[in-house]
């Protein structure tokens, strides 16, 4: 038995370096995800923005309402095709000619993770009160600098926690972007399968990716408390249970 | 200084304000009374078009300012005319400082170091410069309304508009306030404010209107507007009220 796993262990890991190439899965998988963050972050609070001031006006401007058409075509789009053939149409199709797989991938996702994220900025931005855009223009501020001054910082605040979310996501969906040949973790288990002849390295690509995702859900944690905790005055900051003032 | 004439505002088929003709003189602190859904928070909104008219003319200064619903034009009149809202509507992402030098720096109204040492200056007025680095959410209700109304003086308006500004407030904190639009008033400031004070709105105002539905019903200098009220609507909604 523990000369098995021992085996297991040597096969998967130490056996011509093996371990370089889970390092470098785990280092594909979490940088796509990460840009494709990005990029979905930059996509969507456009979207957000536009979506937002073409809805508030009354008569929007007639670019306004041509770029929110367009908004609408690429939201359905993005929502209709299956995240797998976006990313095989990206990979053999439009940037067929690109060895990038970086690029690739954080493309494909990133694009694809843009429509989602405008839903949440939006949330964001409409959960701004009212009375905030209201106080901005009732000083005299055009629309787009009350925008920008006062509450997108806002709205951008409060859909972090859910920015971290669309990471965990992000991380997840990368598992597919071995089939179009990027080297990520899920891919680097099929590589080894094909090497050592056994099921045994999905174990381990189940390890790495439930470990690295409770991680990120640590830290997402983190930081929705730390952010509920800088909204609220200093006195309710400490330690308070629903039943004070009750007497038990 | 401000002229109103035949003002109307619908909401969809709502009709809020049915014709409201008025004119505020510099100087002046009329003050807005009557019942709930009367319309005058409408019409206070309409002065500085946060609402935009349906109907009728706004003469500010000589100039038609209801017919410019965008740009530049109605910006620029908005600097001219403060507003304080009943729910204070501080930027809660920025110091106390920033909430007051926001407008006047993006608006290139003032450098930005000009801007904290009007900031300041006007925080010490109020007693709160200690709280100048402060967020909002630290601060009481009373608090927070004070800043609010520093906030719009930061920029130097000839017309201050009062949006019930202490309906909002705990009743210990209504009177500091209270105090703050009273030094205004001495100071001479023209203003306009709906609220339900009406212990404030006839010693502070030198003309109350009354609005109801959608109309002014009657109006006159403190005292005798409420000793002595001539329409029933008047008379039955102060004999609720005080």
């Amino acid at each position: 038995m523990i000369d098995s796993i021992s085996a297991v262990l040597y096969r998967n890991f130490i056996y011509s370096d093996r371990y370089l190439l889970w390092l470098r899965g785990v280092r594909a998988s979490l940088s796509i995800a990460f840009f494709a963050l990005l990029l979905g972050m930059a996509i969507g609070l456009l979207i957000a923005i536009v979506r937002v001031s073409h809805d508030s006006m009354a008569k929007p401007h007639i670019l306004l309402w041509i770029l929110n058409r367009i908004i609408k075509l690429y939201i359905s789009i993005i929502r209709g095709i299956p995240m797998t053939v976006q990313l095989l149409i990206w990979s053999f199709v439009i940037l067929a000619a690109s060895r990038n797989q970086l690029l690739i991938g954080s493309l494909a996702f990133g694009i694809n993770s843009g429509a989602y994220v405008a839903e949440v900025f939006r949330g964001g931005i409409v959960s701004v009160d009212k009375g905030q855009a209201e106080a901005g223009r009732s000083l005299g501020l055009s629309y787009p600098k009350t925008m920008t001054k006062i509450v997108l910082p806002q709205a951008i605040k409060n859909s972090l926690p859910a920015m971290g979310n669309e990471f965990i996501n992000l991380f997840k969906l990368t598992s597919m972007a071995g089939m179009a040949a990027i080297t990520e973790i899920t891919h680097v288990g099929n590589i080894l399968r094909g090497l050592t002849f056994d099921q045994s390295p999905l174990i381990f690509v189940c390890v790495f990716y439930l470990i690295i995702v409770l991680i990120l859900e640590f830290l997402v944690g983190r930081l929705e408390k730390h952010l509920r905790k800088s909204d609220r005055p200093v006195v309710a900051r400490q330690k308070r249970s629903v039943w004070d003032g009750f007497s038990r | 200084m401000i002229n109103v004439k035949g003002l109307h505002k619908n909401f969809g088929y709502v009709e809020v304000l049915r014709g409201i003709d008025e004119e505020i003189a510099q100087g002046e602190r009329v003050v807005i009374i009557g019942p709930s859904g009367s319309g005058k928070s409408t019409f206070l909104r309409c002065l500085n078009l946060l609402e935009f008219p349906t109907g009728g003319e706004i003469w500010f200064e000589g100039e038609e300012i209801a017919s410019h619903n965008k740009g530049k034009k109605l910006n620029e009149h908005r600097q001219k005319m403060g507003m304080v809202f009943q729910h204070f509507n501080l930027f809660p992402h920025l110091t106390v400082e920033q909430n007051i030098t926001l407008a006047p720096v993006t608006l290139k109204k003032a450098e930005k170091e000009a801007a904290r040492t009007a900031a300041r200056r006007l925080l010490e007025r109020i007693g709160l410069d200690a709280w100048a680095e402060k967020y909002p959410a630290t601060l009481s209700g009373g608090q927070k309304q004070r800043v609010a109304i520093v906030r719009a003086l930061a920029m130097e308006p000839q017309v201050m508009l009062f949006d019930e500004p202490t309906s909002a407030l705990d009743p210990e904190m209504v009177g500091e306030v209270l105090e703050l639009i009273r030094e205004l008033a001495a100071e001479g400031m023209t203003m306009v404010m709906v609220t339900h004070e009406m212990g404030f709105a006839r010693e502070v105002g030198n003309r109350v209107l009354f609005m109801d539905e959608g109309i002014i019903v009657e109006q006159g200098e403190p005292e005798p507007f409420f000793s002595n009220p001539q329409s029933p609507r008047l008379q039955n909604f102060l004999a609720k009220v005080l």
